[in-house]
């Protein structure tokens, strides 16, 4: 007598092979037929849908098959009059999709598309009196979007913007017990959000504040039987999570806590052979978002082949470097 | 196939009519689900309600979750009046396809915030005496009346939610906001909330979002509780503090926001529980067994699960401090002097006489008392009867109060010795590899 973990199982004819080429024409592709109904299913979040392709593209070295002034001009038609940026044209500004529309423009080297003091100004305004921000002027709160606001503003080099020392102090209000964060004070730890806080840490220049082994223990119980991550105890492994904690662990020092092995043929598994793109877990349906994070999470463990990325940003470190942005790591 | 705006229009209306008046018609439906149906057919209602049953025809979905997406964006971009029931109705909607949709909770928040600062706003002038006074004590009391319907509402689309969607993180970390904001250091609904959500997570023992909900409850008690004993000992002069916990760090507006404004600093302020709240909730070393018994028991009965032992760690953190904080004593048993809140003490509380046995049978039945006024567990199937009773009878009355490590290290021996499951074992050993790490330093 005994339960099934929840778990995967990888089937041997599975890939074991890094697609890459595949992968680059899989997102050239994408949304080329506009009224394709996934993709207009997924309007509400294009602009982090741009992110996810083109860094993915940048780091297998293929960014320039992408249409740069298409893009640019897009992004700066979702600038709105208060500073943020819109997921799309007509959509309500967002922090999630300023942040993206500033990831995506830093690899174009190509910020002054948008007007950049407004979209400090934006920033600045979403920061509460608590330290905590807002996603936008309808006030949701949540760990993710205080990491959004300091990404923003130091890809800007202007993080002296906000009140630094009372955003840390709202995101260190939500460390939980075992070491992890979740979206507000009291809520679950999950992987995501101890990305974010993590992240959030490191550009605030405050990883000291991390417990690295009680945290690093909770996200390498992460990895299941069959080398997948998973984002909470309990849950299925997700490709996805290759990334929120691997590039948490990579953060606080702990990377070499997880089997590297096991996950790189997890990750392997999650590919299409036929379509390219990779899947949450194996044999489901590709996505970009998907796509991105199981490159990345192979570009953290070592993939030659894979440009380096920047654990924190989630962009490629040559960026970064051309930017003079060097985020704290823990070692 | 090219269907008109004008179409899609009166087709979703009519579905989410047609949802709305299934409910209405049928309150103790239990389980919704998708009717697997690629024809369009417009000419009928996608909406199917067989006994307790409501089927959604699949061919719809495809039109309904982008315009009701799309309603929600039109009124946020105030370029089309809703009104707030409506509102409540389409998000609604929305969490019964989708339980797990962000913007859906968002909206519903953003409700929650109106409402409690209508019941917290200062009335109109009252320069009369007497029968303003009279005006003011029945006013007050609808407004209560109001917020604790609200809340008991969203309690109900919060378990709703978790039902229909495994490990639910936004249904329940809603209900923790619903529980910060319109209840703060309210002893009566923390504990109310405990008990009936014994029934439910014994009946979903993978879901860590619904043991994380009891997680905060206990911590949330704790703190009140502990308040009530550093205080005097008389229920009169409890004074809560809830700014000294950052989830009640007040959210104040920021001249750019409109909507994320006094939500705690507005919200109820939490009155003294009255002597009768107080000798409800049981002491704190009661709680803590029996959220314990609660944990051995299901770990014994689910062997393999996660979520199980993770709860266990969460609960003897929290009982290890509130112990060392307090200069609780080592050995415990009724007969050591006890803090208790109330100054009836603990003597009068059946709980203390045999602390295992008799106290697990109340909470049981206390339990079933909650589960009668609340409609939400019946998903859950509340008559099924409970294998657990009959093995908790042949154990033999439980050993003696709240755990310490000791008892913990041969609760884990214990698990290994009789353990057939490889996982139970792994999760036994990690376990106890943890109190060596985390709690014995």
């Amino acid at each position: 007598m005994g339960t099934q973990v929840k778990d995967v199982v990888i089937k041997s004819d599975a890939p074991s092979a890094l697609l890459l080429d595949k992968h680059a024409d899989y997102i050239a592709a994408y949304g080329s037929k506009k009224d394709d109904y996934e993709y207009t299913l997924s309007e509400y979040l294009r602009m982090s849908g741009i992110y996810w392709g083109l860094t993915v593209m940048d780091l297998m070295g293929q960014l320039t098959r992408m249409n740069q002034q298409e893009i640019s001009d897009f992004i700066k038609s979702c600038q709105h009059d208060c500073g943020g940026v819109s997921a799309s044209i007509g959509h309500d500004p967002h922090v999630l999709y300023t942040l993206s529309a500033v990831q995506i423009l830093s690899l174009y080297d190509n910020v002054n598309v948008l007007d950049v003091d407004k979209v400090v100004e934006y920033v600045r305004g979403l920061q509460q009196e608590d330290g905590s921000f807002a996603g936008d002027k309808w006030g949701e709160i949540d760990t993710r979007f205080s990491f959004c606001a300091v990404a923003t503003l130091a890809l800007l080099g202007r993080l002296d913007a906000i009140n630094v020392d009372k955003a840390v102090e709202f995101v260190l209000s939500c460390m939980n017990f075992d070491g992890g964060f979740g979206c507000r004070p009291g809520s679950e730890s999950h992987a995501g959000q101890i990305y974010c806080c993590t992240g959030f840490l490191s550009i605030a220049g405050q990883l000291h504040q991390v417990n690295a082994d009680l945290l690093g223990w909770w996200l390498c119980e992460r990895q299941l039987p069959s080398g997948g991550l998973n984002g909470r105890p309990e849950k299925l492994p997700d490709v996805c999570y290759s990334w929120w904690v691997l590039a948490s662990l990579k953060i606080i020092g702990r990377i070499h806590w997880i089997d590297k092995s096991k996950l790189r043929s997890f990750i392997l598994a999650c590919q299409d052979e036929e379509t390219g793109g990779f899947a949450d877990r194996p044999g489901d349906m590709v996505d970009p978002f998907h796509t991105l994070f199981g490159v990345a999470g192979l570009s953290l463990l070592g993939e030659g082949q894979i440009k380096d990325v920047n654990p924190v940003l989630c962009m490629p470190e040559d960026v970064l470097e051309r930017l003079g942005l060097h985020p704290d790591l823990l070692s | 196939m090219a269907e008109t705006e004008n179409e899609v229009e009166v087709l979703v209306q009519r579905v989410v009519k047609d949802i709305n008046n299934a409910f209405k018609r049928n309150p103790n439906i239990d389980e919704i689900g998708l009717i697997p149906c690629p024809e369009v057919r417009y000419n009928r209602s996608p909406i199917v309600l067989v006994e307790n049953k409501l089927g959604v025809e699949s061919w719809c979905v495809k039109y309904l979750l982008p315009y009701v997406h799309n309603k929600l964006l039109l009124y946020r971009q105030r370029k089309q009046w809703l009104d707030r029931e409506a509102l409540v109705d389409i998000t609604c909607t929305l969490l019964l396809l989708n339980p797990d949709f962000t913007t859906a909770w968002n909206v519903r928040r953003w409700i929650l915030q109106q409402v409690l600062r209508e019941c917290s706003s200062p009335g109109p002038d009252r320069k009369e005496q007497g029968d303003g006074d009279r005006h003011d004590a029945a006013e007050k009391t609808r407004l209560s009346e109001h917020l604790h319907r609200v809340l008991h509402e969203e309690m109900k689309v919060c378990a709703d939610a978790a039902g229909r969607y495994p490990s639910n993180y936004n249904a329940w970390s809603h209900r923790i906001w619903v529980l910060q904001n319109m209840a703060p250091g309210n002893l009566k609904v923390l504990h109310d909330e405990l008990s009936s959500m014994r029934q439910w997570v014994s009946m979903h023992v993978s879901d860590h979002s619904g043991f994380h909900y009891r997680q905060f409850l206990l911590k949330a008690l704790v703190r009140e509780l502990s308040q009530s004993l550093s205080s005097s000992s008389s229920p009169q002069h409890y004074h809560p503090q809830p700014s000294s916990n950052p989830s009640h760090s007040p959210h104040k507006a920021n001249p750019h926001h409109q909507a994320n404004g006094e939500a705690t600093a507005a919200g109820p302020c939490p009155s003294p529980p009255s002597p009768e709240d107080l000798a409800l909730v049981p002491a704190l070393p009661q709680l803590f067994h029996q959220e314990v018994e609660l944990c051995t028991d299901l770990i014994k009965s689910f062997p393999g699960h996660e979520t199980l032992w993770c709860h266990r760690r969460h609960v003897f953190y929290l009982w290890h401090h509130w112990r060392r904080d307090h200069h609780y004593g080592q050995g415990f048993g009724s007969e050591s002097p006890q803090p208790n809140h109330t100054d009836a003490g603990l003597s009068s509380h059946p709980h203390t006489a045999c602390p295992g046995g008799v106290g697990l049978d109340r909470v049981q039945r206390r339990n079933g008392q909650a589960q009668e006024g609340q409609d939400a567990m019946e998903v859950d199937g509340v008559g099924v009867p409970d294998p657990r009773d009959t093995k908790r009878l042949k154990r033999g009355p439980p050993g003696p109060c709240p755990p310490a490590l000791p008892s913990e290290h041969s609760f884990v021996a214990s698990v290994l010795d009789s353990c057939r499951s490889p996982e139970q074992g792994r999760f036994a050993l990690a376990y106890r590899k943890w109190l060596d790490s985390v709690i014995g330093q």
